[in-house]
């Protein structure tokens, strides 16, 4: 199904798909763009390049309560928080992050663990795709077309979007899209023109050209093994990180979190909050003993975890290059600069 | 400026290398080649062979004195510093965290210099509102003289006329953004602690959760721990990827402490820090 709205007519959509439910979407911030619940539907705002958190926050918060209680109180008082299943449209996602989804399925529902949280949200929702403007070149940070994604690749969205002038173009690619966007009144047939320029655009979208050139994951994920041992290489490549957890907390990929216990005025919650591989106290054993005291050894876990053990785990690069990491680290390290390196060591 | 930012890197170059080959330091901390050339990154040259690895532009906003406490005791290093950098050393020398014999301070006296994600010049704001180093062995460049200098607290005109409530609310919104990545304290030449207070568990200090009692337990601990000891570089508010405005609070309090004691965090190695000095004639100010 193929279906075209007015850009200045979006918060007629966004109103719309707000009646479907709760309608996540990029909203424009202090700082820049990020996702959010939306209350108002002219909230909604397009034109964005990237957002600074990825979406993954919207599947998996950064705190997330599993269990509420009081102090002083009897166990079996405290409550279970069960997943929440209602129905959730996330709108306006580029066409990377979309592919981030699947690759964090394979964590939370895919290995046979299963994340009911996750799970729970992720079933309920319907995701709406987003091109990125194929016409203007990409933004230095970005890398996703070395991973073999497209500017504009559908696949994994429920509906995708392509912007056409002061048009846009919706396609239904499943079968909830479809569903989703034949429930919507008041959009207006697409002709077969604008048909022809969405398959246009995610032919131009595969083409679309980032920084890098295409990368063999087999190669990187032997070379990356084979210096594992190098401390001079990767001392060279961690001497300016800070190991803050920038990096890891804008990553669509990055899942590791922390179970805390949290307790104010005696009310409390068990809950996981996002945690980083890059934070000293991240490998700190009850002990005492940390196997990663230095800024190398976690600066070579986290570039090893995503282009090395995960390729030989479950065979696929833990990154979809969208570039947020190299956008927001304060002192400008490249992840993929740091993978190049090692290529030529 | 007398120099261009080409003619600062090929003098920094020019004295790497010579300290380098004299072996009068094993390491030299300075600005390299980053993914653009927007984005210069902090560079260690360890030997000549990677003095060509060094550059210097508009965007070397960093302050590498954050990476003096990151080597042994008793390595010979030498640091690129700007003027507020400059500060980030003396204070540590203050603090006893580097011995000033084991340094060689290649001192830039330099102004332009632009945030690369907003393309602002920081020298008013966000920095010290000082162009020439304040200590220094090796001089890069000219002194500069006869630009206009501003109070470094001139900035906060438009907070201090906000009430205490307002105040409140002000940073409560503004920390309540806080995702808890931890730049900011990881940018700062002045937070060296191990464990940082945030990070302990028994005692629990804060919470983990980027939420506002822990996000306001986080902050407002951090902002007094560099209370006198902040030199207003802004590193922490340029690392922030949601861009709080961490500088105004660190600015308010160096005002405080500076009309307090008299005297401004990191401009003189005889100085010692006013919360771990005491002295008679110190004011009660604090006690009202």
């Amino acid at each position: 199904m193929l279906k075209k709205t007015a850009i200045h007519q979006l918060s007629d959509l966004t109103s719309a798909l707000m009646g479907k439910g709760t309608l996540v979407a990029p909203v424009r911030e202090d700082a820049g763009f990020n996702f959010r619940e939306i209350s108002d539907a002219k909230q909604v705002d397009l034109n964005f390049h990237n957002t600074i958190i990825s979406p993954k926050s919207v599947f998996f918060p950064q705190t997330e309560d599993f269990i509420r209680y009081r102090t002083g109180r009897p166990l079996q008082e405290a409550e279970t928080v069960e997943p929440e299943g209602k129905p959730l449209i996330l709108f306006g996602v580029r066409p990377c992050d979309v592919k981030s989804f699947e690759i964090m399925d394979i964590h939370f529902s895919c290995t046979g663990a299963v994340d009911p949280y996750w799970q729970a949200r992720r079933e309920a929702a319907t995701l709406i795709g987003y091109a990125f403007d194929v016409a203007a070149p990409a933004e230095p940070e970005e890398f996703y077309q070395t991973l073999g994604i497209g500017a504009a690749d559908p696949e994994g969205s429920d509906i995708f979007m392509v912007r056409r002038g002061d048009d846009l173009i919706l396609k239904s690619i499943t079968g909830k899209g479809e569903a989703l966007l034949a429930g919507i009144e008041g959009l207006a047939g697409a002709s077969a023109d604008d048909g022809k320029f969405f398959d246009d655009t995610v032919a131009a979208g595969r083409n679309f050209k980032t920084r890098f050139t295409c990368v063999d994951a087999k190669a990187i994920t032997k070379k990356l093994e084979d210096l594992f041992h190098n401390t001079d290489f990767w001392e060279k490549a961690s001497n300016a990180c800070l190991s803050c957890g920038v990096c890891t907390f804008a990553c669509p990929t990055c899942y590791c979190f922390d179970i805390c216990d949290e307790t104010l005025f005696g009310r409390g919650t068990r809950r996981r909050v996002w945690d980083a591989c890059m934070f000293t106290d991240f490998t700190l054993e009850a002990s005492g003993h940390n196997p990663r005291t230095k800024v190398y050894q976690r600066l070579r876990q986290k570039i090893g975890h995503k282009y090395s053990y995960h390729v030989r785990k479950y065979g696929v690069i833990s990154c979809v290059g969208c570039g947020r990491c190299t956008r927001h680290c304060p002192v400008g390290i490249d992840i993929f600069s740091i993978v190049e390196e090692a290529m030529k060591a | 400026m007398a120099v261009s930012f080409q003619q600062i890197e090929e003098k920094l170059k020019t004295e790497a290398r010579r300290l380098l080959e004299s072996g009068q330091v094993s390491l030299v901390l300075a600005w390299g080649r980053g993914f653009d050339e927007k984005h210069p990154m902090p560079y260690v040259a360890k030997g000549a062979s990677d003095v060509d690895g060094i550059v210097f532009n508009e965007f070397c906003t960093h302050n590498l004195a954050r990476y003096l406490v990151r080597y042994p005791r008793g390595t010979k290093m030498a640091v690129a510093v700007k003027a507020a950098d400059s500060r980030a050393v003396v204070q540590l020398i203050q603090e006893d965290k580097v011995k000033r014999h084991d340094l060689v301070i290649l001192g830039i006296p330099v102004y332009g210099i632009k945030n690369p994600k907003t393309g602002e010049i920081i020298d008013g704001k966000t920095t010290c509102g000082l162009y020439n180093p304040v200590l220094y062995d090796i001089l890069i460049a000219e002194e500069v003289h006869g630009q206009p200098v501003s109070s470094p607290y001139a900035v906060l005109a438009e907070y201090e006329a906000m009430d205490q409530d307002a105040r409140f609310a002000f940073w409560k919104k503004e920390l309540d953004r806080c995702i808890r990545c931890y730049a900011c304290r990881k940018a700062c030449p002045m937070c060296y602690c191990d464990p940082c207070f945030i990070d302990q568990n028994k005692p629990k200090w804060g919470e983990k959760s980027p939420e506002t009692p822990g996000n306001l337990m986080y902050h407002l601990t951090r902002f007094h721990h560099l209370a006198g000891r902040c030199i207003d570089c802004g590193e922490c508010s340029r690392a922030c990827p949601v861009d709080i405005p961490l500088y105004l609070f660190h600015k308010k309090v160096a005002k405080e402490c500076e009309e307090m004691f008299g005297q401004a965090a990191g401009m003189s190695i005889e100085d010692k820090p006013v919360l771990v000095n005491f002295r008679m004639e110190d004011s009660d100010k604090i006690l009202e």
